[in-house]
């Protein structure tokens, strides 16, 4: 109700436009104008300002001179005193953002995809060669742990430990084990508290120690030591793997096998066991090659793909088809209550899609949904391939006709009425004039949002993802289900298959999927072109 | 070529760009005053965290920070997150350690010898990792499984899985309710839940190789012993003791509201059921299925906190091992933490204290129980296992268990690959 008495409000005002819109332009191109625009350039500089001393101080060169080099691009534009640049007072922001959201998106997913940037190569080499030599090493087979108590002998940060098992006290420096005279150390409670020589670290000093203390390693037996585990502890660690930096090697220690950096970011041994990390790196076109070639993604991608055409093309026709439909319905100029009907119509636009999504889920249950409850059957609309496509496309009609409703309302009211009352006189059936008059001229008006739409629908990721998950699942379907679109189908595949997420892969379907759209796209615009020059 | 106006927005734009310069330059390099330590905690454990592990930060002079995140987001968030404002320490699933571990993520951890003895080895072994040698990449905190409750009001505790089905089916008859016990599916299916009437039939998911370690390359989703007794699952299809249509909030909403006597569910759902009036309940084991010769037995989860690879540059290493490795593996902060939702503790010490009879219940019903694999090639997995209970428990139309299962294990074995 109230939707209608809002929509009432706004009839045509009693002001004539002209004046008060002459009188704002005054106004605003004025002192007060030339205010706000600088009080907007203040803020989008101090904004960037901010930006580029955190992308600088991060090391981030690139990101922060382009953000400087834009930056000075709106000032310079927008304070100049040229008055030819005033188209370029829209371009340049316009550019900028379609760069930033779209540009630089679209090339750093690129960039990924011809990376192996998945589960286990998520490091830089240097650092996935620090987490391979801390994963090697182990506790010896007769490894001691101590308790230990940090000290400082004339500078030098010495542990003093306490062997759990023996009881005999040490003092542990980059030289080597010390033992400890009895006599010398107080201990309680198995923790050395006191040392002859020693000075204990406390205080504040003790909350700064973690790298200098993570750096002592206190040389045992052979390639062995001993490192402070914790505040309170320390323990026997050897390494069972060595570096080896001048051939780029891993060496075990014991059994002498060499791992070798096979070029896609793993040391990996002649017999193919692989070191974990491994790196992220450039792979080439390995991951498009996978698309090509691995019959996992090759095989459902034809069916995947026909059904995101289907999807998305049925999506988009019933959609304009019940929209339009509606519209010239509730067109009629005596209809009863027809703003509150239109507004009722546009509920389905108002709830958010991903709730009504989930409430369609429950609704169409087999055995509890009230959908068959109350048509008293027992249709498998999720659990059934073909019904779980009809239920994808029903519930993407209810959210998706009272879009086209409303533009089609809209577009029906700009066609001028001589035009249809002037095909009436020339005896033109109902018919005839609609497919002759009113839908061409309506298609000029709708066709781009047509083709937006399709574009929409095919990436639409949420509504299946939410009403079905892709599936259901068929005994002789391995990573899509029978409602997977293609980019659902991604998603599968990038982390629901193999071993863990793998981005890379991901980022390459992503670009094929970009390309398809693209072409869609720009052949639908010319031919909307066309349809232009035939009006 | 520039106007006095113009001259005067450029120097107006200068001055507050100044400004901006000055305040945040030395916010950017100024260096901590004391070291503090972040921990990136789910909504459920946030409060208790933040009590136990100030706790231990008074005693050592540090501060902590507990920043709630979802659970998924605790996972997916450490592959991309700057130095900056990563966590130190992550409170997590043990199925999660073999991607963050193969990542490089999280550090391995040794505890003492005195400390370790005083967890059930399993509980160890979840958040261990390595493909040639395991190494502990976590504290075990609490554990948690399924259990079956039945309301002791519509129906006696099974003595046998036969007596289950029948009381089920009795039950399902009086109150008309179209399945007879409240195991949760979807259409996506569920492989956690159904995992009790999965290893009662004789399935696993992975074998493990000659040194003891999981092997992703030996599937046994549909191993000959699981196949021979898959025919029952066609039997209950059809009788309607489970069915797929039965999704986490049906099969809850089912059991409270007394339609089904028997309800598969865990620790998560005790709150919800003692809000019930009028609803009683007493948890116990699965009953194994007779003549299988395999006990019906709960995937187990182990949450436990871990050290991440960024304490190491944040400086606060040693603390975060101290609080992780030494602190959290002792029994009053695990019993602390874990009393507090509802959990049961992993340190034994701690377990033998815990007093509410629910928690005791679950942890008594998890024994025998099989730790969810925590290799990554697992993600490969609960799509195709639940789907298959899926096609196979749908009512009419169903496709027979052997066949759906077969399907499953060659799928699983191809994207593991």
């Amino acid at each position: 109700m109230t939707t209608a008495t809002a929509a009432n409000d706004t009839g045509p005002a009693g002001v004539p436009p002209a004046s008060w819109l002459a009188r704002a332009l005054g106004f605003f191109s004025g002192t007060v104008g030339l205010v706000i625009k600088i009080g907007f350039l203040a803020v989008t500089n101090s904004l960037a300002i901010y930006a580029v001393v955190v992308l600088l101080t991060d090391g981030h060169w690139i990101s922060g001179g382009l953000v400087a080099v834009a930056t000075l691009l709106i000032d310079v534009v927008y304070l100049g005193p040229w008055h030819q640049a005033v188209p370029l007072k829209f371009l340049v922001p316009g550019t900028i953002f379609l760069i930033g959201f779209q540009v630089v998106p679209l090339l750093s997913n690129a960039n990924i995809s011809f990376t192996n940037w998945s589960t286990g190569h998520n490091l830089t080499h240097q650092e996935a060669i620090a987490a391979i030599e801390e994963n090697s090493l182990t506790p010896p087979a007769d490894g001691a742990t101590y308790t230990m108590t940090p000290a400082r002998q004339g500078g030098d940060l010495v542990l003093l430990l306490v062997d759990e098992v023996t009881s005999k006290a040490y003092a542990g420096s980059k030289d080597g084990l010390t033992p400890l005279p009895p006599a010398d150390v107080t201990i309680e409670n198995g923790t050395v508290t006191a040392a002859k020589g020693y000075e204990t670290v406390k205080g504040a000093e003790l909350l700064r120690l973690d790298e200098e203390m993570g750096k002592l390693l206190i040389p045992t037996t052979g390639s062995s030591f001993i490192r402070a585990e914790g505040l309170s502890q320390a323990i026997e660690l050897q390494p069972t793997l060595r570096y080896v930096p001048a051939r780029d090697v891993f060496v075990n220690v014991e059994t002498k096998t060499v791992y070798r950096d096979n070029g896609e970011g793993s040391y990996v041994s002649p017999d193919g066991e692989a070191l974990e990390p491994g790196w992220r790196t450039y792979i080439g076109a390995q991951n498009f090659k996978k698309i090509a070639t691995d019959p996992l993604v090759r095989d459902p991608f034809v069916r995947v793909f026909i059904w995101t055409f289907v999807y998305a093309g049925l999506s988009v026709f019933l959609t304009f088809a019940l929209g339009l439909f509606l519209a010239i319905v509730l067109n009629k100029p005596d209809l009863r209550l027809q703003r509150l009907q239109r507004a009722l119509l546009v509920i389905p636009f108002a709830i958010p899609a991903y709730l009504s999504v989930l409430v369609w889920g429950g609704l169409l249950n087999d055995d509890f949904g009230a959908i068959n409850n109350l048509l008293g059957v027992h249709i498998p609309w999720l659990f059934d391939p073909t019904w779980a496509k009809i239920s994808c496309i029903l519930v993407n009609l209810w959210l998706g006709f009272p879009y086209f409703f409303l533009v089609c309302t809209g577009a029906l009211q700009a066609i001028p009425g001589e035009l249809t009352e002037a095909a009436r006189v020339d005896g033109a059936t109902s018919r005839q004039v609609f497919r002759k008059i009113t839908l061409p001229l309506l298609l000029v008006a709708t066709a781009p949002l047509l083709i937006a739409s399709f574009a929409f629908n095919f990436n639409n990721f949420n509504n299946i993802y939410l009403l079905t998950g892709g599936g259901p699942l068929q005994a002789d379907q391995a990573v899509a289900g029978s409602t997977d679109i293609l980019i659902s189908y991604t998603y599968k595949l990038a982390f629901q298959a193999g071993k863990g997420s793998d981005y890379g892969l991901a980022s390459a379907v992503s670009i094929i999927i970009f390309f398809i759209i693209a072409t869609i796209s720009a052949i639908s615009f010319w031919r909307t072109k066309s349809l232009e020059n035939l009006t | 070529m520039f106007n006095i106006r113009t001259l005067r927005a450029i120097l107006a734009l200068a001055v507050v760009a100044l400004a901006v310069v000055v305040v945040v330059s030395p916010a950017t390099s100024a260096p901590k005053a004391t070291p503090t330590i972040v921990i990136w905690a789910d909504k459920d454990r946030v409060p208790a965290v933040t009590k136990v592990a100030n706790l231990w930060a008074q005693s050592k002079g540090v501060t902590v920070s507990v920043v709630q995140k979802e659970m998924g987001p605790i996972r997916e968030d450490l592959k991309t997150v700057q130095t900056d404002t990563a966590p130190d320490v992550i409170l997590g699933a043990h199925d999660w350690v073999g991607e963050v571990a193969a990542n490089g993520s999280v550090v391995p951890l040794f505890p003492s010898a005195a400390t370790k003895a005083q967890f059930p080895a399993y509980a160890l072994n979840a958040f261990s990792y390595g493909t040639a040698i395991k190494k502990l990449y976590g504290a075990p905190v609490a554990l948690e499984n399924i259990a079956l409750i039945t309301n002791t009001k519509l129906a006696k505790v099974p003595t046998s899985f036969a007596d289950m089905e029948k009381q089920a089916l009795a039950v399902k008859k009086k109150t008309g309710a179209a399945v007879g016990l409240s195991v949760q599916q979807g259409s996506g299916g569920d492989a956690y839940h159904m995992y009790p009437l999965f290893s009662g039939l004789c399935g696993y998911i992975f074998g493990t190789n000659s040194a003891g370690n999981l092997d992703p390359s030996a599937i046994g989703v549909a191993n000959p012993k699981f196949l021979k007794n898959a025919g029952m699952i066609d039997t209950w299809n059809k009788e309607g003791l489970i069915r797929s249509s039965v999704d986490s909030s049906i099969s809850k909403d089912l059991f409270l509201k007394g339609k089904t006597a028997y309800f598969f569910s865990g620790p998560w759902n005790l709150s919800d059921i003692r809000k019930t009036p009028g609803l009683q309940t007493k948890i116990t084991a699965f009953p194994a299925i007779a003549g299988t010769g395999c006990k019906s037995v709960p995937f187990l989860g182990v949450q436990g906190l871990m050290v991440t690879k960024f304490a190491a540059a944040h400086g606060v290493d040693s603390f975060a091992k101290d609080f992780v490795g030494n602190y959290m593996m002792q029994p009053a902060a695990q019993l602390a933490l874990a009393a507090a939702n509802d959990r049961f503790p992993a340190n034994t010490i701690a377990g033998k204290q815990v007093a509410d009879k629910d928690v005791k219940a679950f942890g008594a019903a998890s024994v025998g129980g099989v730790p969810m694999p925590n290799i990554p090639q697992m993600s490969s997995v609960w799509g195709d296992l639940g789907s298959a209970w899926v096609r196979s428990t749908k009512g009419p139309g169903s496709i027979p268990a052997k066949r759906s299962f077969i399907g499953a294990q060659k799928s699983i074995a191809q994207k593991i690959g």
